[in-house]
């Protein structure tokens, strides 16, 4: 009879080889759920293998070079790498297979990329100089660390606060928009809010997504030393893979739950849609404009807790005790659509492929810096699902996101306007 | 391994030099198993990783492939989604896989009810295009997922055949790239190569040689690119969907469409109360549903499945006599309120059968077919016995196909007992039946689920049961002689006529042939005469 010790620790892909063996290329990592499939276009759901069509660029080709990887079969190469790395590790595939499976599609992934790396094959060129900008100032521009809080110039904070603001490297050097309204919005429900300053490093995404694990890891614990040292149990963020990072990243890099971090993560959107139940945030002006919501993936399916787990995997697969396993059911879908919904004057419209069956933005994995033609084709394929819905307006809840449906919409020449949601409710609440 | 470089050049200037890779990486990535339909049995051991990949986009690029692997006598397998994993895998080294993806064409008639689809068409992508015109198909029990034109060759079996009989009697115009490069055109497109209507043509119906006998060809006759197949009016209010995932369904519009659900006496009462439905012209699908599917439904996962399905025994299986039946006011509500008091009368009033409670959703049959779901129980599972013949048959079948497993569990799942599933075709003149096999593809004893293959294929001859996968799953120099007229013997002659260096997935149609020939284990199963099977040239006999 079958039995082994299995762990979800991802620095051993042994972990993961289950999963790898009992892929049954059905093909759910690829499809849109087929109850929801929306007929001949807008059908599949893993930008990788539609972009590139072979299989070792699609989840079930890539378990497969995993699992021959563990066997001898191959080793690591420039295509392999390439393979690798070209994918947005946007849990697509993740939720696509437990539709049906109980394999941990995801995990199995990041761990690939984990060994990539320990094996001196990964990261490509362009992960490694982030990785030094982050090592240097700690953040993925390369600023300087002092800069991190301009943004927040003339904004009142209390280090005695509940709330901690986890800002981001975008929200703090390029995108300073979006902190300063979400700051308005806390500051307009009466929620104080305390930030981290230049003492807040760059979650980690970056490195994490990219196989990088130990620099990772530095960075998070610098992190999570300074959330328990400023006494906050709350994080919040604007930032969806800061979200997911703080949330799920983190308990995941040093084997332990999110309910064993000592905080809570939530995002914006969480508590925006909190604070209209208890009636404490008026949407007062009128914003008359048709506008579609963009599923951020670490907002969405890939944001449920973590759950540490070890065990024995026992006949037919059967697990003792019964892990746990994230479908991507619980993410955070509906918050952002019924606050948009909510404010006055907007018509809104849903795109076609939504929730867990959306299409990534193109950036994350670590794609928009290695590859940023693929990064900038996935958006404009998203682009086109804005158009298809007749929206003037993309509201998303990610600044990476909206980074690279800007740069798409510049390269094309498109008037989509793009937003984050922190704009949009600020500017409803004025 | 590769393929001929002078082929490959010229295979390259085909398609582009995107479309096409002999790279290691990607061959590795293109090769199925270990786990899929029918690799984690035996079988796997005789399958290759291809030596090159190549994506055509048209008819006339796949053509100028097969060609050119005519000339440099190129071994070549055609996938469109590769779900039949066992077959769509190269069983010789130096293969091309012609990987059919981007051919996904879906042109649909509305007037005339008909789809023209390519061979990278799934069938949730037809049935949403379908249904958006008032029209539908059926979603077969592969699944959603699978290829519409690869399941329309092979059979296309779903519960919605009770009224619209299988998919592979729905084919119309064919457009054939045969194993040599020409392509034959079959129907009305035959005189107009543009006119998908219909599905005779001049001369003789060649639809029959597309599907070989009864399971088609399995990629060994060349490629169908392209195919029209019948669509059949649907009623007006469209199925939506509901749920996030992996709880999604579709909404049923009750006042059109329902599911019912009875537990019968006994299961001469549930075959009455199907012949009788039959009789009366009334329902949509029929099926005898086994108890552990019910288990599925209710399990969250593979644990709390086994918690449940573990409670069971012998007695509570053969007590649960499970008929769900769906119907369907196709023309009007009043069709379906009818057809609900005619059911009751039958089942309730005169059959003693009770009616349990059913959702108002559907997730299998009418948008989605969960065929994936099967491999979460045991991580191992093929479908091993299928047969269309009558209701009796599959009542008869089903007590000696458990009979017979007994003495192969394990390593075959647990079942109490439990006689397959089967659904009525052709208003009750056939019952599809299938006894499904699902085992741990880990488990020590593996090699037992071979033997039992073949066993079933020696039962079935034995008690002159017919089965509908002769030249798939079983060995044909087993089967061939006893279900003739030597119909083995047919399949090879026409493969050496159209494919005399059997270039087309070779060595299909004998690959299982090769297989129990190759495994050690199955040697002493294996008591039937049988030429020697080269991997890469047609079978002999004598």
């Amino acid at each position: 009879m079958p039995e082994e010790y299995v762990k979800f620790d991802l620095t051993d892909m042994k972990n993961f080889e289950y999963d790898m063996k009992r892929c049954v290329r059905c093909k759910g990592c690829k499809w849109v759920d087929h109850i929801y499939m929306p007929g001949a276009t807008y059908s599949t759901r893993c930008p990788s293998e539609k972009r590139y069509l072979f299989d070792s660029f699609s989840a079930w080709g890539r378990l497969r070079l995993a699992l021959s990887l563990l066997n001898g079969r191959i080793e690591f190469n420039d295509r392999f790498v390439e393979a690798i790395y070209k994918c947005q590790l946007c849990g697509a595939c993740d939720a696509g297979c437990k539709r049906n499976l109980d394999l941990e599609i995801g995990s199995a992934l990041e761990s690939l990329r984990i060994k990539c790396v320990a094996d001196g094959f990964g990261p490509m060129p362009e992960h490694k100089a982030i990785a030094e900008k982050i090592e240097k100032e700690h953040n993925v521009f390369g600023g300087p660390a002092d800069n991190r809080d301009k943004w927040a110039k003339g904004i009142q904070t209390d280090d005695k606060a509940e709330f901690v603001y986890f800002v981001g490297c975008y929200g703090s050097y390029k995108m300073q928009g979006i902190p300063k309204a979400t700051a308005n919005i806390l500051k307009a429900t009466g929620q104080s809010f305390k930030i981290m300053g230049s003492d807040e490093y760059c979650c980690g995404y970056p490195l994490y997504s990219t196989g990088q694990i130990e620099k990772a890891k530095k960075a998070a614990q610098h992190n999570i030393d300074t959330i328990a040292k400023s006494g906050a149990k709350t994080v919040i963020t604007a930032c969806a893979e800061c979200y997911k990072t703080l949330k799920v990243d983190y308990p995941k890099m040093f084997n332990k739950s999110t309910s064993d971090m000592g905080y809570q993560v939530i995002h914006l959107v969480e508590f925006v849609a909190d604070q209209m139940e208890k009636g404490t945030i008026k949407f007062k002006n009128n914003i008359d404009m048709r506008v579609t919501y963009h599923d951020a993936c670490n907002l969405a399916r890939m944001s449920e807790p973590w759950v540490y787990w070890e065990g024995k995997r026992k006949l037919y697969g059967i697990t003792e005790p019964t892990a746990p396993r994230r479908k991507g059911t619980h993410g955070v879908y509906h918050q952002p659509r019924n606050i948009l919904k909510a404010i006055p004057g907007i018509d809104y419209v849903d795109m076609i492929r939504i929730r867990e069956n959306a299409w990534c933005c193109g950036a994350g994995g670590g794609v928009a810096e290695a590859f940023p033609e693929f990064a900038q084709w996935s958006a404009e394929e998203r682009l086109e699902e804005v158009d298809e819905v007749g929206a003037a307006a993309l509201i998303t809840a990610c600044p990476r996101c909206k980074d690279n449906f800007s740069k798409a919409i510049n390269a094309s020449g498109d008037n989509i306007k793009v937003m984050d949601i922190a704009e949009m409710i600020n500017e409803a609440i004025k | 391994m590769t393929i001929p470089q002078a082929a490959y050049k010229v295979l390259e200037a085909i398609v582009g030099p995107d479309y096409i890779s002999q790279d290691p990486i990607d061959c590795e990535a293109h090769t199925p198993g270990p786990n899929g339909f029918e690799t984690d049995l035996g079988v796997a051991t005789i399958l290759k990783s291809p030596g090159c990949v190549i994506f055509p986009s048209t008819t006339e690029e796949v053509q100028k492939i097969v060609k050119t692997c005519n000339r440099y006598k190129v071994p070549f397998i055609p996938i469109s989604t590769q779900w039949w994993s066992g077959r769509g895998a190269a069983k010789v080294e130096d293969a091309l896989m012609i990987d059919l993806k981007r051919m996904d064409q879906c042109d649909i008639d509305d007037k005339h009810m008909f789809a023209v689809v390519g061979s990278g068409l799934i069938y949730s992508q037809l049935q949403e295009e379908a249904m958006k015109r008032g029209l539908y198909t059926t979603i077969p029990g592969g699944g959603s997922q699978v290829g519409v034109v690869a399941n329309h060759i092979l059979y296309g079996s779903s519960p919605l055949n009770y009224r619209t009989c299988i998919a592979n009697r729905r084919i119309l115009g064919v457009e054939w790239v045969l194993p040599d490069g020409e392509i034959l055109r079959l129907g009305s497109c035959a005189l107009d190569k543009d006119d998908y209507l219909w599905g005779e043509g001049i001369g003789p119906d060649l639809r029959g040689m597309i599907r070989g006998f009864s399971p088609g060809w399995m990629g060994s006759m060349g490629i169908v690119t392209k195919m029209s197949v019948k669509l059949v009016p649907f009623q007006p209010d469209k199925p939506m969907p509901v749920g996030i995932s992996p709880d999604t369904a579709v909404e049923l519009p009750l006042k059109r469409i329902n599911w019912y659900n009875f537990i019968l006496p006994s299961k001469d009462a549930l075959v009455k109360a199907m012949y009788e439905i039959a009789n009366a012209e009334i329902g949509a699908g029929l099926t005898k549903v086994p108890l552990f599917w019910r288990a599925i439904a209710k399990a969250n996962n593979k644990e709390e499945f086994w918690e449940l399905w573990d409670q069971e025994s012998e007695e509570t299986v053969a007590a649960m006599n499970v008929l769900r039946v769906l119907l369907i006011g196709f023309t009007s509500e009043k069709q379906l309120e009818y057809e609900e008091r005619v059911l009751q009368d039958i089942i309730v009033k005169d059959l003693g059968g009770k009616q349990t409670r059913t959702k108002p959703t559907d997730e299998s049959w009418v948008k989605n077919a969960d065929s994936a779901s099967m491999w979460m129980m045991c991580g191992g599972y093929t479908s091993l016995e299928f047969d269309f013949e009558a209701i009796s048959h599959a009542v008869a079948k089903g007590v000696d196909c458990s009979k017979l497993k007994k003495g192969y569990t394990p390593p075959l799942m647990k079942a109490y007992g439990d006689q397959g599933w089967f659904q009525v075709g052709d208003y009750g003149h056939l019952a599809l039946f299938e006894f499904l096999t699902y085992q741990d593809p880990d488990d020590e004893q593996k090699h037992k689920v071979d033997e039992w293959s073949v066993a079933l294929s020696k039962m079935n001859i034995e008690n002159r049961y017919y089965t509908a996968q002769l030249a798939s799953h079983k060995p044909l120099f087993l089967t061939g002689p006893a279900y003739g007229p030597d119909y083995h013997k047919w399949m090879i002659r026409f493969k050496e006529e159209f494919d005399p260096d059997a270039l087309s997935n070779p060595p299909g149609p004998a690959d299982t042939d090769l297989f129990i020939q190759e495994a050690e284990w199955m040697q002493k199963v294996k008591d039937w005469p049988a030429p020697k099977i080269e991997a890469n040239k047609n079978p002999k006999f004598e």
